[in-house]
Formats: C-alpha cells, structure tokens, sequence
C-alpha cells in the first residue's frame, strides 16, 4: 500500500544493488581458499578485539591487544572457527543495511509524534541526530560511526544517551536473569526428559510429558501472572515486581525458564529413548555395568546431544531479555529495547539491539560446535 | 562424569556470582513517596519535552516565572514574586525573587529567562513546544518566518510556477493543489485580503491571470517573512518582546492581550534553562552529575526504565513548604504491574496508569478518587472522500451513535457522552448550541438525502485505530451502531502508533479515532487545530469563516476595524456586536472583561462550525482521570479548590510534588 509523504515505497536500485552484493560477498566467502580464511579469519578476529577493546581501555591499547589476538588467531586457531569469523562480519554488515532498509521502509519515523512538527524543526532534528532522509546515507553515518568513534549512535528517544549507554546496564540485567532461568530450565528439563525417556510409556513419562505440555501451551504472560497472584498477592513471599534484590529475581526467572525447561523436557526424552536402543548400551549392560553407570556414563552424553543445539539460539534469545517477561516484572533489561526501538522507530537502538543479539546468536552457535565436538566422537574425527 | 559434574557446578557458580555483583550496588534509602510515572521519559529538558511523564518531572524539578497551586489548580507566584500587568492587557513586567536560586548555588535571574525563550523559539533548536510562546511579541516571526519564507520560495513558488501551464483551473484542483503543497500553512501569519480571497476560493475556475497575481502576492509574502523575521532576530530579547530591565526584571510584551498567559508560564516551555551547564554538556547537560535546575527538587538518580529519584532541593527559594525529602518516579508501561505494586504497598499512587478495564471495580474502593478532564475523544472523518466529503452523511455518522450507550456500558468510569468539541469545565466558556444527538430516523432520513437509502450503494468505509485494546472495543461498538443503524458496512482495523499517525497525516483513512489533550486550560487549544490545513486538522476540513473566527479570537481588535462581514455570517450576531462596542468604552477593567468575553464567544461560533455545520469529527466522550492514592497521601487530588470556597474538578490532572505530602503516622495498608 502506497502512502504518499512516507519514506516508504519500493526498493531503489542503489539499494537493490547494494543488497545483492552484500548476499554475493556472503556466498563468495564460502569458497575462499583454506590459507585465505586463516587470514581473513584472523584480521576479522582482530578487528572484532579492536571493537571491543578500544571501549575498555582506550585506541593505543586496544590496537596493540588486538593485533596482539590476531596474531595468536592466525597461528593457533582452528580452522573451522576462523571460517566463521571470516563470515561473521559481512553478515553482521548485511544485517545492519537490511534492518536500515527495512525501517527506513517500514511508515513513520523517529520524529512522527502526535502533534505535527513543522518541516524545519524535523529538519533541525534529522541533522541533529544523524537520521537523513535517505537509508543509504544512514547506513554511511552510521558505519562511520561505529568503525571511527566506536558509537551505536544517539537514541532519539531516550536523548543524551548513546545506544551503547542504554544497553551497557541493561545487558547485564537481562544476562543474569537469563543465565539463572537457562540453568534453571536446563536442570529441571533435563531431570524431567531423562527420567521421562528411561521408562517410556510409564506414569512418570505421562506425568512428565503432561507437565512439559502445559509448560510449552502456558505463554509467560500467563505463568508470570499466575506466580504473580499466588506467591506475591495471596502469599505475600515475593516482591510483584521491580528489581534491586534477590527476591525480585525469582518469579522472572522461573517465568522465563518454565517454557524452556518443558522444551528440554521433550528433546532430552527423544534422545534418551534413542540412544537407550542403541547397540553400546546393550554391550554395556552385556559387560555387566551396573544400570547407573550405562545411565550415567554412556547414555547421558548422547541424550543430551539434541538439547545442546537447541541451547545455543536459546541461550542468545533468553540472555537478550523478553520483553513480556520484563514488562510484567518491571526489570530494567534488554527485552524492552527490542519492542520500545521498533515501536519508536528509534533507528539507532533497533541496529544496537539487532548487533548484539546477532553477536549473541554467533558467540553461542560456536560455544555449540565446540561442545558437539567434544561430547559426540562421531562429529570429532568428521572435522 | 565428575567432568560433567564439575563444569554444572562452575556455570551455576557463574550464574551466582553475575546475580550477586548485579545487585552489588549500594541500595538507596527508601523514598518517602512512590509514584507511577508512565513511560520512561524521553529527555529532562523542560523546553525541549512534550510528554505527560517528562512535564510531570519538568515541574519537580524546574520552575517558571508562575507555578500551578497544588489546592487550586490555578497560577501563582513561582521564580516572580509579583507582577504588574499594563491597563491594556499586553504587558507584563515580572519582578523575580531575590532568593531564587539554581541547584549550584546562581541566583536565578532574568537573563535566565530571555536565554530559555530564545532557545526555545530558536528553529534549529526544533522545540515541538516553541508555539506555546506565540502569545508574546516577535516570538512567532522569531521562530517560523525564516522557515515559511524558505518554504514559498523553494517548493510553493515552484510549485505556482509549474501549475500555470494547466490553468484556466477549476477551483476542486485548486483547492487539492493547496492541500498537496499545505499552502496555508507558511501563509497564515500574512494578512493580505487578495491572497486570503483566492486561497479561500472554492467555486468557479483561476485563469492564467490570477495565478500570475497569485505568484506575484507570494513573491510579496515571502519578502515580508523575511524581513519580519531579521527584525524578530534583532530585537527579540534585545528591545522587544521579552527584556531583561536588569537581573531581577522582565517585562514581556504580548501580540495581543492573551488571558491564559499566566498558565503558559507555568508549562515546562516556558521554564528557564541552565546556560553554563548546556554551554559544558551540551545535549548532555540534564543526565545525573551533568544537571542543575531551580525547582523544589533536584535529580538524585536515574535508572533507564526503572526509575527516577528525586530529593529536595536545598537552594529552592520555597524549600520551607516542600515536605517530601525523596520521591521515586516509576518508569512502567504496564499498568497490570502498576496495580499490582500499588496493591502490595510498594507503590503510593498509581497516578492515571491503572488498568481501564477494570474501572467498574476500582471505582468501589475508597482509596480511588476521579475527577472529568480536559481531554476529548473523537473520531476524525476523512472528508477529502467519497462518500465522507458530503456532509450529510458526516451528520447521519453522528446521528446514528448512541454514546449514553457506550460511556455507560462500555466505558463506565463516568466519563460523560460528548456531543461538542471541547470539554465542559473551562472557566466563562459555554458550548454552543449542537446539532448531534442519537437520532437514528434523522440519521437514516439524511443518509437517502444524499443517495444512500438504507444504506444501499454506501462503499464500505473502515474505522482505524491505534492498536490498544480499549480503542478497540470502542470502534467495535461503534460500527455496529452505524451498522445497525444505518445499514452501511463498516470495518475496524487496527495499525500500530507509527503506521496509525502516517495514516492520519496522508489523509489515508475513511474514520479514524484521536484524542485531545489541553495544553492549557483554554478553548483556544481544541479550536486552532482544525484551521484550513493545519498541521493536526487530518481531516482536510477547510472553512474560511472557520479560520477568520479564529484568527480574530487571537487578536479581538482585527474585528473592529470591518465587523460587518464577519457578523453577518455569524450565528448570533447580536451579542458580539455588543462586546464590540464594549471593548471601545468603559473603564479599563471592563473593557479587558469584554475583550475577553467577546474572544470566548468567536471561539464558540467557531466551534459550532464543527457540531453544526460540518461535522468533521465525530466527538464521543470526554474523558474522567482518575488515580488510586494510599491514604498516607496528602496533597494528591482529583480536586481543586474554587475560589467561593467548594470543591471542583482537577481538569488538568495535576498534582504539583512541591505541595504533596505525606502523614508518618498513617502506616499500614488502605
């Protein structure tokens, strides 16, 4: 639907173009030659530390300790972990001019508000705050930006603050509460699935399943509301919301992890009644092991193995912050940028977000590879 | 397997030690008072802010020449201990305290003053809320001439240009062409019969030879804007409309004598600003460590989608009569959360943030109080439409909807059914005479006069709304009363706040719903909206005796100099044609009282333009604000006293920090 005024419309070919190269960088990258990769992988490594770095102590430092780590990438390194860092900042440079794109697209802008502003005050702001009318002049300052003051950019609705001021207490906010409902999730979903998977079709897997079932229908804004009326309004054991002490920790955390712990629950049943029908169970119980022992040493690695990569985009997803879960809680985390950025159309605070939940979802897959390897002999002598 | 064991224990250790150092953070002292505050607040910068929460927290922590009265609602003495007003009305000289001082000690002067008006008037500064300043002299050419003048000259002036090889013109695509380039908008400060004539010109055709002296009178307006606004650059703060006589005087000089100024003084807009601290930080200057401000109270802390501490201020001139030591302002969207938190004890108020489904059952507790506000809700009618552009079908549109129906059995909270445009309440003003009531046979009657009988050959219209629940409900309602009614399909859709606010600008919706909010207590505020292209009209209503009632309520004088015309389209005539004459006799008191009575009765012909004429709206109800307050509060009501004595409603819903308090020995739940 045409809206005249918006800055919506079609694609232009400018950026048109610039998406399909982007996409052909991408596909290019796949068939650099090995030694190419180390390089690559290395300096993209560096330039990543550098990014980092330079926030913490400063350019001289950070330069130096970046060098410093592509170095000992190149030379140290695995492979398969260059060739994904060799991927990594082309995606995360797609991802930033897609998502400009897609608001710039998208009706409205961050200085719409109920009352009209007249075109020289918007103008005024547009200047003031970097946001040019056309996406790919964005695009250019906010890149320049990033790479020459290492700067998410100003937020336009939360003003005088810089996206990476916004989201530096808010991240940890969300990583804790994250962390504690991913344990959480993880023991409870665990304990339940196996327990479910070892005798399949008895009144524990029933009970076990049934309660993942209403664990996995249950969306949070009902659980939160129902630990919400039990435990702080009837009971009066937990704070409603907000956040500043301990107590203020629990009901989130179970909130969030509750839905994640019923998913466990299932993939960890699957994989345990796949892997107790296998043949070196069978010669372990042959040996004469006694049955927690197979339990224990054999069947758990491999019972575990679907939960893992489910854990890897899980872990990024629950440590950015729900958004649900943290507006019912009142907690001052990452989720709310996420919706309040899109709804404000604050530019600069949708690509923030977008850039740390992307580095997030990367950090986390590779965490899962290096895992895989580790628990399933199989996939250690493939690489 | 103890490998696998240990690495379990090491993350649940990591998890604990991240918990442990997150709530590490030395905990603050409790507040006295904890208040819900809305969203969280965009900016601290009084002069740059135009959201509820951030005006709240403006008038904590700033303070203009005037403040609101927490027991009356009304002006009072705030940075200026007295004023002289001069026998016509239009200049003010304000005498500051001697004792008014920033937070860092300065005293408050009135440099302070003509440096914050200037800012706030400056274009590339880009205050929303610059407008609020119009009433004094210059400020409006201080701030807009420049940008009108650059707007006929780069696009209109083209635009004229490029559209004289298509005349001779019918007056339809004339009248679209203006709307398409919002020619009216960079015109309105011009007087110029000619001009006004052929922008208002809505029959007939423009031949090549009015465009050309149409262009002509652009060229000519463009050269006047331009110089009014280097004279505003030159004596505005220097010799004219706001002077600093010396450290402890300002006189301000108005365009015309405006009533409701002591109020606009009193609004965030208004407010000084800290010269040095910008000078030092910059868009930086109002975060904690950075700011300095001269209200009751200073900023203590600030965390982003928390909450805001404030603490008393001990340079406040008043610091005596301030009984709160610490506040805490709730940054919270979610109102079930805000319930809940008041309900557990943990929060004093939940201001208007509580959930509005749920008002039949709040309504009954004893710690609830409400009082009607200055706000109208409404539905805009696109009338650049088929089949909405007849105006027989506006009126059928308001005829059909049964509002006693919808404020008691879909809204109960007592917000009352609205058949005008501007809320009940407002001093000396009455509302006019109105065409809408529920009338479904007048309804149907009109709707077969303008060729749809029963509603057949009616296009299918929709109802857009932002996306909320309750405005969902409300536009259910009503397409099935039209529907009823009427016999016509009416379709509610939703689009969210950005998409929803596009939709309205572009003219590209059937109905859509708003809301209106009072930027002071006045009228005028609801009126000036639906002039002829006017930024927050978005119905594309156009009336030229509209715009003139307007324009002559802004400066009452322009009607003496040729009543005639203007009175003789009038509803009644006779009343303001005796205010006239009172306004040139008497003594000066009286002639202020007619001045003003006469303005109220423009505004009130005006705005039966819109309920009886027109009907680009169709308004629904005016609103009720309400609050839930712990009894241990005082200071923090739905009521204001009137100056006989009794009782009235808080309109504006304000509740100045600086005179609640609260009663250490009322512990314990409500």
């Amino acid at each position: 639907m045409g809206r005249p005024g918006t800055q919506g419309g079609t694609l232009s070919a400018l950026e048109a173009a610039a998406v399909a190269f982007g996409v052909a960088t991408l596909a290019g990258a796949a068939w650099l030659p090995p030694k190419a990769t180390r390089v690559s992988g290395a300096s993209f490594g560096g330039l990543i530390a550098f990014a980092l770095a330079r926030l913490a102590w400063g350019v001289p430092v950070g330069a130096l300790a970046s060098v410093t780590f592509a170095l000992v990438l190149f030379r140290f390194a695995p492979g398969a972990v260059l060739r994904r860092v060799t991927f990594l900042v082309p995606s995360l440079l797609l991802l930033v001019f897609v998502t400009t794109l897609l608001m710039y697209h998208a009706p409205g802008s961050p200085f719409a508000g109920e009352k009209v502003a007249s075109p020289q005050v918007e103008a005024a702001l547009r200047a003031h705050f970097g946001v040019p009318k056309s996406a790919v002049d964005f695009f250019g300052i906010y890149l320049r930006r990033l790479v020459v003051e290492g700067s998410l950019g100003p937020s336009v609705k939360v003003q005088g603050r810089n996206v990476e001021t916004l989201l530096r207490p808010a991240l940890p906010v969300s990583l804790t509460l994250g962390l504690l409902a991913l344990v959480l999730a993880s023991a409870v979903g665990l304990w339940l699935g196996i327990v479910a998977g070892l005798k399949p079709n008895s009144a524990a897997d029933y009970a076990s399943t049934g309660l993942s079932a209403i664990g996995l229908s249950l969306p949070s804004f009902v659980l939160g509301a129902i630990g919400i009326v039990l435990f702080a309004l009837k009971l009066g054991w937990l704070p409603v919301a907000g956040w500043g002490d301990l107590r203020h920790i629990v009901l989130p955390a179970v909130t969030l992890a509750l839905p994640h712990a019923a998913y466990i629950a299932r993939l960890a049943r699957g994989g345990t009644i796949e892997v107790m029908s296998q043949d070196f169970i069978r010669t372990a119980r042959a040996k004469g092991l006694p049955e927690s022992a197979v339990v224990l040493r054999h069947a758990l690695k491999g019972a575990i193995l679907p939960v893992v990569s489910y854990l890897g985009p899980a872990a990024a997803g629950i440590m950015t912050g729900s958004f649900v879960v943290e507006t019912l809680f009142g907690i001052p985390g990452m989720g709310q940028w996420f919706v309040r950025g899109a709804i404000n159309r604050d530019y600069s605070v949708v690509l923030g977000t977008a850039l740390v939940y992307a580095s997030l979802v990367t950090a986390f897959n590779l965490l899962v590879d290096l895992a895989y390897a580790w628990l399933d002999p199989r996939v250690r002598s493939r690489s | 397997m103890y490998r696998t064991l240990l690495g379990i224990l090491s993350v649940f250790g990591a998890a604990l030690l991240l918990v442990a150092l997150t709530f590490s953070k030395t905990l603050e002292a409790p507040a006295d008072l904890r208040l819900a505050n809305g969203t969280e607040p965009k900016s601290l910068d009084p002069e740059l802010t135009t959201g509820e929460p951030e005006h709240v927290l403006a008038s904590a922590l700033f303070e203009g020449l005037t403040r609101i009265d927490g027991k009356t609602g009304k002006p009072v003495a705030g940075v200026a201990e007295r004023w002289d007003i001069s026998a016509d009305g239009t200049v003010y000289t304000f005498h500051l305290r001697d004792d008014a001082r920033w937070s860092d000690g300065r005293p408050v002067t009135a440099d302070d003053f003509v440096y914050a008006w200037k800012r706030l008037l400056e274009p590339a500064v880009g205050a929303e809320y610059a407008y609020m300043l119009f009433p004094v002299a210059l400020a409006e050419a201080y701030n807009t001439f420049a940008g009108h003048a650059e707007t006929l000259e780069k696009q209109l002036m083209p635009a004229v240009t490029a559209l004289a090889t298509q005349s001779p013109l019918d007056a339809r695509s004339w009248q679209d062409f203006l709307r398409r380039n919002k020619a009216n908008d960079p015109l309105r400060p011009v007087d110029d019969d000619v001009l006004g004539e052929l922008l208002a010109r809505r029959t007939g055709t423009l031949t090549a030879s009015d465009l050309a002296t149409f262009r002509a009178r652009l060229e000519h307006a463009r050269a006047w804007l331009r110089d009014e606004s280097v004279r505003a650059r030159a004596h505005f703060g220097v010799d004219h409309g706001v002077i600093a006589k010396d450290a402890r005087t300002l006189v301000v000089e108005l365009r015309a004598p405006t009533p409701y100024f002591l109020q606009v003084l009193a609004h965030n807009s208004s407010m000084p600003v800290p010269r040095w601290a910008l000078a030092a930080h910059g868009d930086r200057w109002f975060l904690p460590g950075n700011i300095v401000s001269n209200g009751p109270f200073r900023l203590a802390n600030w965390i982003v989608n928390d909450h805001i501490r404030l603490e008393k201020s001990p340079t406040y001139w008043g610091k005596s009569e301030v009984r709160l030591e610490r506040v805490d302002m709730l940054s919270n969207e979610n109102q079930m959360t805000i319930l809940n938190l008041y309900l557990t004890g943990a929060l004093d108020c939940t201001n208007r943030y509580f959930p509005q489904e749920l008002a039949p059952e709040l309504k009954k507790r004893r710690d609830f109080e409400q009082a009607p506000g200055l706000v109208v809700y409404f539905y805009r009618l696109n009338t650049t439409r088929k089949p909405l552009d007849d105006k027989r079908v506006r009126k059928a549109i308001n005829l059909a909807i049964d509002r006693e129906l919808i404020t008691k059995s879909v809204l109960g909270l007592g917000q009352a059914p609205a058949y005008t445009f501007v809320p009940p309440g407002l001093p000396a003003y009455t509302a006019p005479a109105t065409a809408i009531r529920h009338d479904p046979d007048e309804a149907r009657r009109l709707l077969a006069e303008a060729g749809y009988p029963g509603g057949k050959g009616f296009p299918r219209v929709g109802i857009l709304y932002n996306t909320m629940e309750d405005h969902k409900r409300l536009a259910e309602v009503v397409s099935d009363q039209l529907r009823r009614t009427l016999g016509i399909e009416v379709t509610p859709y939703n689009q969210e706040w950005q998409s929803y606010l596009e939709a309205e600008r572009a003219l590209n919706y059937d109905i859509a719903r708003a809301g209106w909010n009072a930027d002071y207590a006045d009228p005028n505020t609801f009126l000036e909206m639906f002039v002829t292209n006017g930024a927050n009209n978005q119905t594309g209503f156009s009336s030229e005796l509209y715009d003139r009632l307007i324009r002559l309520a802004s400066d009452v004088s322009l009607l003496a100099r040729d009543p005639d015309p203007t009175l003789a389209k009038l509803r009644e005539p006779e009343p303001i044609r005796a205010l006239l004459a009172a306004t040139q006799s008497g003594s000066p008191t009286d002639r202020e009282h007619a001045r003003e009575r006469l303005r109220l009765l423009l505004l009130r012909e005006a705005e039966s333009i819109l309920v009886e004429d027109e009907f680009p709206i169709v308004p629904i109800y005016f609103y009720v604000n309400g609050t839930l307050t712990q009894p241990r509060v005082h200071g923090y009501s739905m009521r204001v006293l009137l100056d006989d004595g009794s009782f009235g409603p808080n309109l504006q819903d304000t509740h100045p920090l600086r005179d609640v308090w609260v009663d250490p020995a009322h512990k314990g739940e409500p």
